[in-house]
């Protein structure tokens, strides 16, 4: 740990910390563009300065050092015993003296002397690090009389616009491409006060290779202005409209900490929220993306029940009846009950338990999105499992004694000698496999639970409208060993509801001794059944997660 | 009349000095035989330094010293020539490389002895292609006479040199910079530290030096650090007890260019006034002298009444100007400063590399107002503010007159000044390309203040008689140091 006087304060910094982030921890901001936690240093922006106090031998005496240090690169250590300032500091730094001040104030006039200032169109205003910084520590007026720069606006990939007036050349965006994702499209053209950001092109301006690689929806996320614009976003929302709650991505079994980012009537964007052992700084774009089935206009929103071959909507009441009553009078072993992996451990839990306990089978699957591609980039894996939350599903839905849960062949088999399935499914757009469909095309009687109409929903005899990770609280455990909290955003649509709700009323219906009122009240019944889930209620879980306690293999 | 004294150039114009041969008729590599076979490699670095060589590649840091921060046990340490050679009005490393590149080999073949380097990368501007065909062909004349390549001369050192051409960028003349695009990347400045001595190409100890320097280091070898220290004054810093020496030993090539008879290169002592060395140039073509740039065009400019400043570093530094890269570019009474400004502006937005902020878009910025003045579009304030100058007291204050408020060149100093800061000389840039754009920019106009006004004023380019266009020492603090303090003396 390092002794350091930052401005007035005596702090305690671990080594190896640098002025901003020490900075940063005691609440002080030193403003800065070209520095990102996740990428290598430039010192390009200059606008992170800060004043190092340095020990004058001919004064005697501790006196502000000559030149301005860049504060992301000046970086706080251990120093010897004889090299100690004032006897126990091991660094003395100002971020508030006058001439920090005027510094930062000069440098933003030069930011500032070709930027269009267009910020009542600009889909930054609002998160926008020149603006806050700007009015933070820039001058009040312009002293710029010549001709601005105006760079063409470009289309650099399939979701990635730069408007290139507004780039404030940190280079942040060029190095996450040649660093975190390995992909290395992008680059600066021209020199001086015409650099530009691009991606390949020939000499007619034809691109030779665009922005379209797995992670380049991040760019737009560390670009500190609003040069990189997100096309899915652009226009769409002021930020400061939007509500946000702490989440994960459900798009793959990483588990990438999100914010999810909504109004009442839709999630409007996901971002990533900084996990140092899952995700970093990053998410992919088939997760920043994959949103949208949230707000489809198709969304199931009412029971549907099968008339005449025809699946029609019905109200809750006769859509439980007629699954009660079917339930009712079978033989226990011509039951399966399928839970998902696109579900909550609440979800599961809950499912389990009514598998278990009142209809008294030990026969049990899990479903889920089919698998996918993995992808690996130099400091981000993709994985191929594109379901947030199998290995929860796979430890709940076995936990209680005795049971089985099948997956893949094994699952298809038994189904296709049930009778009755209740199959819960939440994964849109999952297309069915030959086998898959057979078998579920043998079932007599088959309740499906889910978010969107689909291939699974078009065999069932009775749809539950289930609910989206946006739509409620739970918890994910991811591929390693991470247990993670999503949060209720939206409420969900029509008439649709939380999975666990709707299979508690099953069981409610079919005499089943369960009263649960909200889905941490299952995490805590999880954490005294289930093993390795001890810690995971959700009050320990908070918003860092906590890694199961057998799952360092 | 001061003579010339050539000893870089004593053999520039033998025909054929080029190839081997003819170069070895001239004790051509006796001084790298020299070395090996007297010398251990720590001799010849203790000599240079003892010589008080500084590097003639514009910062003019010792040499010796230099070598002393390169640390010994990391290896490869690599030497790089900076032969990019492009500063405005600099012209002297471009003969070498043509006339006679057998004497920069043999300064590399030394360097690389008391280095204990074995790789050397000679970094050309990309213009000089008849400079790089010259020094190609004398490289392979050299390995195929066994002065390069392994096992030179059956001493078991190997020593390669490879030549690397620009691509027309200023900026890569900065050492840091030649590194980036010696490694293949977009020439641009790295932040210091670490210094290439410690990191340099490759993240290796890498010794970066001029052509110039270089070939200095074959006469120290040669005739000796005490022959070598005889040439230039050497200062005593006073101010450090007891005094320290402060060398400025050697010749320089003197590039001479703009209103002489006889513009050229000239092998001249180091510590020469400013007049004599337009006598050697021939006597000024024109009438009077009006400003003279004394080191290329990043520094800051000198009026007629600093003509007795002795050209060598820490005169110049003192007189707060500088050496650089000793191109020296004389003005005549016709010149008008302002559209001397305009074009040395235009050259330094056109080769700021774009890293940083202050330089990306201050530079170009401050070449606006300059034109914008040029064009007789000028901004003057209708009212008026006190006046700072020397005060009754004789300090520095306010005089109690009034004066005009040009707001342009109240600008035009601010925002220079905010690129770099002449009077407290820190930057907030990444290199110091930054205050080779302020220094000119600032000096040029606290010294000639009132041709800037007058363009203002009248709407249109006008050059002044010589005394009324530059403002006298006395008034101006731009030139307070002027004179040798009393805290240097000649030794
Ligand atoms: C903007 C800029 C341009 C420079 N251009 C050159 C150049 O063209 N040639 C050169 O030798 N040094 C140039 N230098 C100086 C080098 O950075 C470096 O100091 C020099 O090569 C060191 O060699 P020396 O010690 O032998 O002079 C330049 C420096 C700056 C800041
Ligand atoms: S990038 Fe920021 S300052 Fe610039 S127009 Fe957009 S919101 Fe305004
Ligand atoms: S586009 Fe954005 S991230 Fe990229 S250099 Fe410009 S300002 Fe920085
Ligand atoms: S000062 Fe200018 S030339 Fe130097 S790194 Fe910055 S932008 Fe480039
Ligand atoms: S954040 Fe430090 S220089 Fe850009």
């Amino acid at each position: 740990m390092a002794f350091v006087k930052l401005n007035d304060l005596e702090i305690e910094v671990e080594d190896g910390t640098n002025v901003v982030e020490a900075a940063r921890e005691h609440g002080i901001e030193v403003p800065h563009y070209c520095y990102h936690p996740g990428l290598s240093r430039p010192a390009n922006c200059r606008m992170c300065l800060v004043e190092p106090h340095v020990f004058f031998p001919p004064a005697g005496a501790i006196v502000p050092d000559r030149q301005l240090a860049t504060g992301c690169t000046t970086v706080l250590r251990t120093a010897p015993p004889d090299r100690k300032l004032d006897g126990k500091y091991d660094f003395i730094v100002r971020t508030d003296s006058e001439r920090v001040k005027k510094a930062r104030a000069d440098i933003l006039e030069f930011l500032l002397v070709h930027h269009p200032l267009d910020c009542p169109v600009c889909d930054q205003a609002g998160e926008c690090d020149l603006q806050d910084y700007s009015h933070r520590h820039g001058h009040d007026k312009s002293r710029y009389l010549e001709v601005k720069n105006v760079p063409p606006k470009k289309d650099l990939g399939p979701d990635v616009l730069l408007y290139a007036t507004r780039c404030v050349v940190c280079t942040r965006c060029i190095r996450f491409a040649d660093e975190v994702s390995g992909t290395g499209e992008l680059g600066l053209v021209h020199r001086g006060s015409h650099d530009e950001i691009d991606i390949p092109r020939s000499h007619e301006g034809v691109p030779l290779q665009v922005l379209d690689n797995k992670l380049a929806g991040n760019v737009v996320d560390i670009c500190p202005v609003g040069a990189l614009i997100s096309k899915d976003f652009l226009f769409k929302s002021r930020p400061w409209f939007l509500e946000k709650a702490n989440s994960v991505c459900s798009g793959c079994s990483v588990g990438c900490n999100i914010t999810v980012e909504y109004k009442a009537d839709g999630v409007y964007r996901l971002k990533p929220r900084f996990h140092e052992d899952i995700n970093q700084h990053w998410i992919c774009d088939d997760g920043r993306l994959g949103y949208h089935y949230v707000n489809s206009d198709d969304r199931l929103q009412l029971p549907l029940k099968r008339v005449d071959d025809a699946l029609t909507p019905t109200h809750w009441a006769d859509a439980l009846a007629t699954i009660t009553e079917k339930l009712s009078d079978i033989e226990t072993e011509d039951i399966v009950v399928i839970g998902s992996a696109q579900g909550t451990n609440e979800d599961n839990y809950v499912l389990q338990q009514f598998a278990h306990d009142v209809l008294k089978t030990t026969q049990l699957g899990l479903f889920g999105q089919l698998p996918g591609e993995a992808h690996k980039f130099p400091q981000f894996t993709i994985e191929a499992d594109k379901n947030p939350n199998t290995a929860g599903a796979r430890t709940i839905l076995g936990s209680a004694n005795g049971n089985t849960v099948l997956e893949g062949d094994a699952l298809w088999e038994k189904v296709s000698s049930a009778k009755v399935v209740y199959l819960v499914s939440g994964a849109p757009e999952r297309p069915l496999e030959d086998a898959e469909k057979a078998a579920l095309e043998s079932v007599d009687f088959l309740v499906v639970q889910d978010v969107l109409p689909s291939e699974v929903t078009q065999f069932a005899d009775v749809v539950l409208p289930g609910t989206t990770f946006a739509e409620k609280d739970g918890t994910f455990t991811n591929s390693t060993g991470w247990v993670q909290r999503i949060r209720k955003t939206i409420d969900p649509p029509g008439e649709a509801r939380v999975d666990w709700e709707i299979t508690q009323q099953l069981a409610k219906q079919l005499g089943g001794e369960m009263n649960y009122h909200f889905a941490g009240e299952i995490a805590l019944e999880i954490a005294e059944n289930v093993p390795g889930y001890a810690d995971a209620t959700h009050q320990k879980i908070g918003d860092a997660g906590i890694k199961l306690a057998d799952s360092d293999q | 009349m001061v003579e010339e004294r050539r000893i870089l150039y004593e053999h520039l114009d033998v025909p054929d000095i080029n190839t081997f041969d003819v170069f070895r008729q001239y004790d051509g590599y006796t001084r790298f035989e020299k070395a090996i076979t007297e010398y251990q490699p720590e001799d010849i670095a203790k000599m240079v330094m003892d010589s008080g060589l500084k590097g003639r590649g514009g910062a003019g840091f010792s040499t010796g010293l230099k070598w002393s921060f390169v640390p010994r046990d990391i290896k490869p340490c690599y030497l790089c020539c900076n032969a990019d050679e492009s500063e405005p009005g600099t012209f002297s490393n471009r003969y070498v490389l043509e006339k006679n590149p057998h004497l920069l080999i043999e300064g590399i073949l030394i360097c690389c002895y008391a280095m204990g380097i074995e790789t050397t990368y000679v970094y050309i501007r990309g213009e000089f292609t008849l400079g790089k065909k010259m020094l190609d062909a004398a490289i392979k004349e050299a390995y195929e006479k066994g002065y390069l390549g392994k096992d030179i001369r059956g001493t078991g050192l190997n020593i390669d040199i490879y030549t690397h051409p620009g691509a027309g960028a200023y900026i890569c003349g900065e050492e840091t910079g030649l590194i980036e695009s010696l490694e293949g990347k977009r020439g641009q400045p790295r932040n210091k530290p670490p210094f290439p001595a410690v990191e340099g190409v490759f993240g290796k100890p890498t010794v970066v030096q001029n052509v110039e320097t270089l070939c200095n280091l074959p006469f120290i070898v040669g005739n000796g650090v005490e022959w070598y220290t005889q040439m230039g004054p050497t200062y005593a810093d006073t101010r450090a007890n007891p005094p320290t020496p402060d060398p400025n030993t050697g010749t320089k090539l003197y590039c001479i260019s703009g209103d002489v008879n006889e513009p050229g290169v000239y092998e001249l002592d180091l510590g020469l006034t400013c007049s004599e060395l337009i006598e050697v140039a021939g006597g000024l073509r024109g009438e009077e002298v009006k400003a003279v740039i004394p080191g290329g065009s990043s520094a800051p400019i000198l009026t007629h009444y600093e003509l007795d400043t002795r050209l060598d570093f820490t005169s110049l530094t003192l007189a707060k100007s500088m050496l650089g890269s000793g191109g020296i570019i004389v003005m005549n009474e016709t010149r008008n400063i302002v559209d001397c400004l305009l074009n040395i502006m235009k050259f330094y937005a056109h080769e700021s590399c774009g890293q940083c902020t202050p330089c990306r878009w201050g530079t170009p910025w401050v070449r606006d107002i300059v034109q914008r003045i040029a064009d007789g579009d000028g901004r003057k304030s209708t009212m008026t503010r006190p006046k700072f100058g020397v005060a009754e007291n004789g300090r520095w204050g306010d005089t109690g007159e009034t004066e005009e408020i040009y707001e342009d060149l109240d600008l035009l100093e601010s925002v220079a000044n905010n690129i770099a800061n002449v009077d407290t000389m820190t930057w907030n840039t990444i290199c110091v390309f930054g205050i080779a754009v302020s220094w000119p920019a600032v000096s040029y106009l606290r010294k000639f203040r009132p041709e800037f006004e007058a363009a203002i004023r009248e709407g249109k380019l006008v050059t002044l008689p010589v005394a009324e266009a530059t403002v006298p020492p006395e008034e101006n603090y731009a030139y307070q140091q002027r004179f040798i303090p009393k805290e240097f003396a000649d030794l």
